[in-house]
């Protein structure tokens, strides 16, 4: 009996020291390595143990299991830390969330998107206090400052992915047109296609209570335009947005998209493109994957978004963050949960788990490597760079993206465009 | 032989007398809770499962709400008056009362057709039964899929089909309004509904006893005199109870909507579950999310307390 037990402090001891990251602050437990005949000490008990519990979200079918083998090596690799990663669907995990909040069993950590309605509940402590200066120095400064709120920043990104327009070279070439960069170029290339055959959409759209915020941004952005001005002032009706709003709708109204841009979503838009049933569209970096995953893999290209006559173009970022719930922390915990970002973003760790989920990689560390191990996943990683961001910060955001999705879709319906973006100008910011 | 019968009542008035319970009271006792005790377990998960989130939803629905979840105390029924007087509250509204009185009445009738066919004696009468069932046991979601592959302009099987037969040339859009996209969806909420009104009538059709018909033949009376003065009488508690319980699903309905259009665009095609679970978990507004929930439960709750009278004033055996 003696002997197995031997053998297993052995086993754990050998586990300890392959800890990744070494182990700074999250070690203050661990007793000093004692001489090399003398047996260690027996391990803490659990009840001694910092309890970590996180909630991660579920971005697709191997998240489960690469969460589950993190936890694994995390705790064998850490005596003093006990690791309870949750992964949540899309779908529940807002709802989950909520429940534990109310029935104040929220997590230690919490892998979401939003992060805005948990600060202003005063439920979140500032990120820098839990992520050691190693790691925080490698996140892209730009990505931080959109989990900034009032000088604090509250969250630190996981991830982030960023579109482009995608297009059909084969279509493309046969109508005639050129791959278009700007909205003039865009409806003549439209029509060409249209003229060429009539059975390709030209223009995927997609309007929908999934993504419609997206189609607003792509067009007021490359128009000059924008959620909100430098001063933080909502700047929902200003004359670029009417425009921007009048002239995708225009192009839907003309017969050069696809036919119900308020019920087609993204994932619709994206298999008519991989059946050459669409020439061209705007999508994230993922579709490529797709694409390339089909039997006949369409011919397809990519390139700026196209922006109006004298404006620049600019890519749409979306990014998801990790934050840390105010629970009255002790110092061991505080250390533990350092110890679980170390960990996490280590360098291999960090990139395996983003390629694994095929999105872009939010520390500039990831995106060395990433960049170094596939040329195509670098320009990518140049657009998500210079990307801009919804403006997540701000409370009102869920009503602005609501809002914006109510006005394009009711513009469909022949709704005066500059009416219904000063109602909703109205609606937010009086 | 004679000698031993007298003491065998003795013996058994001791051993009947052993396993009673102390005194008559507490037998008494016993009786009058045993009833409660079978019951308990149902009134404990109903207690659990329905009462307890209606609470809640009530309690959420009279509260300042923040999008993390938190209660910030009574807002003076704020979430209500903000819910009613949001225009699209008033065009949802409407289009749930067109999608329950649309799918509910066309079902029933379809429904009851359809059992008077199936209560006819043909060959391959269980079979036909059994295909009338699929559609009731297929997921709501799955069936609410299959019908947005068929009516899909690019890919859909009716236009395949129609182009097949030559009927049209080039595929149509069958989803080009609102006004489509929705009547699709009552196609479907009726497509899946026909199976429970059918079952129900069908149990109602056999419990007629066939000697009512013969008489009626007897008497020189028309197929829709022996419909209109026989069977309808007859199946009317059947069809009662399938369209209260119709009122109460489809009204409540959300899979077939969500599915095929979000209630999109602009809340054209939304009814109010699809329009509370957006509020809920798109916009973060759980209070006025709760209101809207009230709201229906209140419909829902005359519409079923005009049921429970009825039957009430008619008595069972009428029903």
């Amino acid at each position: 009996m003696k002997k197995i037990l031997a053998a297993l402090l052995a086993a754990a001891m050998t586990l300890s020291l392959a800890a990744c990251g070494g182990g700074n602050g999250g070690q203050s437990n661990t007793p000093p390595a004692g001489g090399s005949g003398t047996p260690s000490p027996a391990p803490a008990p659990s009840g001694d143990k910092a309890s970590l519990n996180v909630i991660a979200a579920q971005y697709g079918d191997l998240t489960k299991d690469w969460w589950a083998k993190f936890e694994s090596d995390f705790n064998s690799s850490h005596d003093n830390i006990d690791l309870k990663v949750e992964v949540v669907s899309w779908n529940d995990i807002y709802t989950v969330v909520n429940t534990r909040i109310s029935n104040n069993a929220a997590p230690d950590i919490l892998n979401i998107d939003v992060f805005a309605d948990y600060q202003a509940d005063d439920l979140l402590r500032p990120i820098k206090d839990f992520v050691s200066d190693e790691t925080y120095a490698k996140f892209y400064p730009a990505f931080l400052e959109q989990s900034n709120i009032d000088g604090t920043i509250w969250a630190i990104p996981d991830l982030a992915s960023a579109r482009a327009m995608y297009y059909n070279a084969d279509i493309l070439e046969a109508a005639g047109a050129e791959v278009p960069t700007t909205w003039a170029e865009l409806k003549t290339a439209c029509e060409k296609i249209k003229a060429y055959d009539a059975n390709i959409y030209p223009w995927g759209v997609d309007m929908t209570t999934d993504e419609g915020q997206a189609c607003f941004a792509y067009y007021s952005w490359t128009n000059g335009g924008d959620f909100m001005d430098a001063s933080g002032n909502w700047t929902l009706n200003s004359a670029e947005n009417v425009e921007a709003v009048e002239y995708i709708v225009g192009l839907v109204k003309a017969g050069l998209t696809n036919s119900d841009p308020a019920t087609e979503t993204r994932y619709d838009l994206q298999e008519l493109f991989a059946a050459g049933k669409l020439a061209m569209m705007i999508g994230p970096n993922q579709i490529t994957s797709y694409v390339e995953g089909k039997d006949n893999p369409i011919n397809f290209g990519i390139a700026s978004i196209p922006a109006n006559e004298g404006k620049s173009t600019s890519s749409v970022g979306v990014m998801d963050r990790f934050m840390v719930f105010d629970k009255e922390d002790t110092d061991d915990k505080v250390d533990a949960i350092k110890e679980f970002f170390d960990c996490f973003y280590e360098d291999k760790v960090y990139s395996d788990w983003v390629i694994m989920e095929n999105f872009l990689p939010a520390t500039s560390t990831g995106g060395e490597i990433m960049a170094a191990a596939d040329p195509a996943a670098a320009s990518w990683i140049e657009i998500v760079g210079s990307a801009k961001f919804y403006p997540t910060a701000q409370a009102k955001w869920a009503d602005v993206k609501q809002g914006v999705i109510d006005v394009e879709q009711q513009a469909l319906l022949g709704g005066n465009v500059k009416e219904l973006l000063d109602g909703l100008q109205a609606k937010i910011a009086g | 032989m004679s000698t031993k019968t007298p003491a065998a009542p003795a013996d058994r008035q001791v051993q009947t007398a052993s396993p009673r319970l102390p005194n008559p009271g507490s037998r008494k006792f016993f009786r009058t809770i045993e009833p409660y005790i079978w019951i308990a377990p149902s009134i404990i998960l109903m207690a659990i499962f329905i009462v307890t989130p209606i609470f809640k939803v009530f309690q959420l629905s009279m509260n300042k709400v923040t999008r993390a979840g938190k209660l910030k105390g009574f807002n003076n029924f704020e979430n209500f008056t903000t819910v009613i007087k949001d225009p699209s509250f008033a065009l949802v509204l409407k289009n749930t009362i067109l999608w329950t009185v649309a799918v509910v009445v066309l079902s029933t009738l379809l429904g009851f057709i359809l059992a008077l066919f199936l209560n006819n004696e043909f060959k391959g009468r269980k079979v036909a039964r059994a295909i009338v069932v699929f559609p009731w046991a297929t997921t709501l979601v799955i069936q609410a899929s299959a019908w947005k592959f068929i009516v899909n302009t690019d890919y859909g099987t009716l236009n395949t089909l129609l182009m097949r037969m030559g009927i049209i040339s080039a595929p149509m859009n069958w989803t080009s309004t609102p006004a489509a996209w929705f009547g699709w969806e009552i196609a479907c909420g009726i497509f899946v509904t026909i199976p429970f009104v059918c079952f129900c009538v069908l149990s109602g059709l056999q419990s007629i006893d066939a000697s009512y018909y013969e008489a009626a033949t007897v008497d020189g009376a028309g197929y829709f005199q022996k419909l209109f003065k026989i069977t309808l009488p007859l199946v009317k508690s059947s069809l009662t109870v399938s369209t209260v319980l119709n009122i109460i699903y489809v009204f409540n309905s959300f899979p077939i909507i969500w599915t095929m259009t979000k209630g999109d665009p602009a809340n054209r095609t939304d009814t109010l579950v699809t329009y509370l679970y957006k509020l809920a978990f798109y916009n973060g507004k759980q209070g006025e999310a709760s209101a809207v929930s009230v709201i229906g439960f209140i419909i829902l709750l005359m519409c079923a307390s005009v049921y429970m009278i009825y039957t009430l004033r008619k008595g069972d055996e009428d029903l």
